[in-house]
């Protein structure tokens, strides 16, 4: 579904590397987690990937089902299937939650020739999602994040992944900043959304997060690169040794 | 520039007819007197410093012929559904009996034209009282030319239920002309009425449209005033909107910008007795070489009132913002809270936006805020929207869209409100 090819990127118009050389590949049905310290690139490969404009890609590729998107615009990337739940979610006051995804959801639905649906279809259709959540409905006609607590924004994230219903999703730190009760409906959220057709990527610094949701494959991430690959023992290994442990024993 | 005379510019001092002329002698004569000592502002000025006038100085304005009707004119999509029997129409000046609708209004209630009322105790003792702007020849201009005009008395403890809609269309003229639109407004004790004002250019010609407005609320006396400008995008508009209150009064007034190629605002509230309470919204949406300038006061001169002000705007293009906003609080005027906003979106790289708080505050023990921002959209909010599926335009104009809609939000009349919901989003979607 999603291979990633020997990626560089920078901040547009600086020097300074902060991909160096990213290998990855995600197939239907999987969930990965990436892990690493603060500063090693984990969220910039996230942003990268579902287009940001910051960044600029200097070599490699990134390839979605077979097609090259590393210069796609981020709501062509949308439109294809990718999403990105963000760390820190943005406040849009005057846009309720609701404006946003039904404009969201009928562009992607033009753009893949799908049916729209007109307002009262789509009204259904998100009161059905709001149990993944467990958010009540007046919450779809609250401006986006705005007054927001922390575990309501990452909710809404999720949310909004199960109302979009993406092929895949990177998930930037969707564990940061919540307390334990927000963290299992979080989860559980995202568990709900996890099927054989779809793939999911989280970011994540603490082990944490993996407790609740099970990925098949961890990957270590340092200095810009992949250092190491494996299951869910290689998290356990780290909850144990720390970073700094690792990164001694691969130099 | 060397000073200009009014005169030169604005064929000003027209021959009223007879009855017109009789109505209100003593303000005119005083008038024409300010008129003829005063001239015409220019950059020198500090108060105009910012303001480009070419739009009006290089042109020359004729007066618009009296007692013309245009009782054909097609004017039933500009009517709003809750002010379908309180509406007076005003076409280039001159008051439309039969485009205009006052029915069921409450005993006592006079909602007409100025010139059916000459003789009226209050508008006698009101008419001119309240506009004392300095070194001005704009209300002078009004108080010599105005034909027709709005007189609204609502006596005490009387309520209008539907807002009562003061619709000002320009129609198409082949020279510029100038039209000079007055309103009276009366408020006894504990009355309460919503008052839409608006101005609609029909044709893209040049006029000079110079409204002014003066708005007395005794105790407790309650409006609400929206005024949406929607003049043809070559004409100039010159406004001077006045209210002064009594105690307990509450005065709401939200100003819409959209037309004209030069919009020039001077609201004044004046705190007229302790515990007022007032707003002076304004919404500025402006593109192409428009130029859109605000000069508020908010005049405390005593105890316990409070103000606030919230001034968005909105650039694209080579357009050119300018606001001004003085609050005044006078050496007794104490527990004054006032808070004054001014948020300015510029949406292109020529944009630009002048601001200024002027604060002159003489009593101890108040409370004023003010805060001016000038920003972009943010990168961060663009990818959020987008990375969601909505194209960089489509989230470029949601973002500005949402930056309006608090002040559309405002308007307390439904048809309004979906009428500048309309506005915002074709000023939005332009391309």
């Amino acid at each position: 579904m999603l291979e990633i090819r020997n990626l560089h990127a920078v901040v547009e118009g600086e020097e300074l590397e902060i991909l160096k050389g990213v290998n990855l590949t995600v197939n239907k049905g999987e969930i990965h987690a990436i892990m690493g310290p603060n500063g090693s690139g984990k969220s910039t490969l996230s942003k990268v990937v579902s287009g940001h404009p910051e960044y600029e890609v200097t070599e490699g590729t990134i390839l979605f089902e077979g097609e090259d998107i590393t210069e796609m615009d981020a709501d062509e990337r949308a439109h294809l299937g990718l999403f990105l739940a963000f760390q820190y979610p943005v406040e849009v006051p005057g846009i309720t939650n609701k404006t946003l995804l039904r404009e969201a959801y009928n562009t992607i639905a033009r753009a893949n020739e799908r049916e729209e649906l007109d307002p009262l279809e789509f009204e259904d259709y998100l009161v059905s999602k709001l149990e993944i959540i467990e958010m009540k409905d007046e919450f779809l006609n609250r401006s986006i994040n705005t007054g927001f607590s922390g575990g309501e924004k990452k909710k809404n994230e999720i949310f909004q992944m199960a109302v979009l219903n993406p092929r895949l999703s990177f998930l930037d730190e969707t564990d940061s900043g919540l307390d334990i009760d927000a963290l299992k409906v979080v989860s559980d959220g995202v568990n709900k959304i996890a099927s054989p057709e779809n793939a999911i990527v989280m970011i994540t610094h603490y082990q944490r997060l993996l407790n609740y949701i099970k990925p098949d494959f961890v990957h270590v991430m340092m200095n810009g690169k992949i250092v190491k690959s494996g299951d869910i023992s290689l998290a356990e290994e780290l909850e144990a040794n720390g970073y700094d442990q690792m990164q001694k024993e691969l130099a | 520039m060397s000073s200009v005379s009014t005169k030169e510019l604005i064929h000003a001092y027209v021959q009223l007819p007879g009855v017109l002329r009789e109505n209100f002698k003593e303000l005119r004569s005083q008038a024409k007197e300010n008129l003829d000592n005063c001239a015409f502002p220019t950059k020198k000025d500090e108060e105009w410093r910012f303001t480009d006038l070419k739009s009006i100085t290089s042109n020359k304005f004729e007066s618009v012929d009296t007692g013309i009707t245009q009782a054909d004119l097609e004017l039933d999509e500009y009517h709003l559904p809750e002010a379908m029997s309180s509406r007076l129409v005003f076409i280039d000046g001159n008051f439309s009996p039969s485009h205009s609708a006052i029915e069921g209004m409450p005993d006592g209630v006079i909602v007409g034209n100025i010139n059916d009322f000459p003789e009226h105790e209050q508008l006698r003792s009101h008419l001119g009282t309240m506009t004392n702007y300095e070194d001005d020849v704009f209300v002078p201009l009004n108080d010599v030319n105005f034909q027709d005009g709005t007189f609204i008395f609502v006596p005490k403890e009387t309520v209008i239920e539907q807002p009562i809609h003061i619709l000002n269309v320009f129609t198409h003229r082949n020279n510029p002309h100038f039209v000079t639109p007055r309103v009276l407004f009366v408020g006894e004790m504990y009355s309460k009425a919503t008052i839409i004002e608006e101005h609609i250019g029909l044709s893209d010609n040049v006029y000079l449209n110079v409204p002014v407005n003066e708005f007395r609320l005794y105790s407790g006396a309650h409006v609400h005033h929206a005024r949406i400008q929607r003049d043809s995008k070559n004409a100039s508009h010159i406004s001077r909107p006045v209210a002064m209150l009594d105690a307990h009064a509450e005065y709401h007034s939200y100003t819409i910008c959209l037309g004209s190629k030069l919009f020039r605002n001077e609201p004044r509230v004046i705190q007229n007795a302790e515990e007022v309470d007032f707003t002076v919204d304004g919404l500025v949406l402006i593109d192409g070489e428009q130029i859109a300038d605000t000069h508020s006061i908010m005049d405390h001169r005593f105890s316990h009132g409070n103000s606030h002000q919230l001034h968005k705007v909105v650039v694209n293009d080579q357009a050119h913002s300018i606001f001004n906003g003085k609050i005044f609080v006078a050496k007794d005027a104490q527990k004054i809270d006032s808070f004054q906003e001014n948020r300015n979106l510029l949406i292109s790289d020529t944009g630009k936006v002048n601001t200024k708080p002027q604060l002159e505050i003489f009593a101890d023990d108040v409370r004023c805020s003010h805060g001016a921002t000038i920003g972009q959209l943010q990168d961060e909010e663009v990818f959020y929207l987008q990375s969601r599926g909505l194209t960089e335009q489509k989230s470029r104009e949601l973002l500005v869209y949402a930056f309006a809609l608090e002040s559309v939000e405002s308007m307390a009349v439904k048809s309004v409100e979906e009428l500048l919901l309309k506005e915002v989003i074709a000023y939005t979607n332009r391309d």
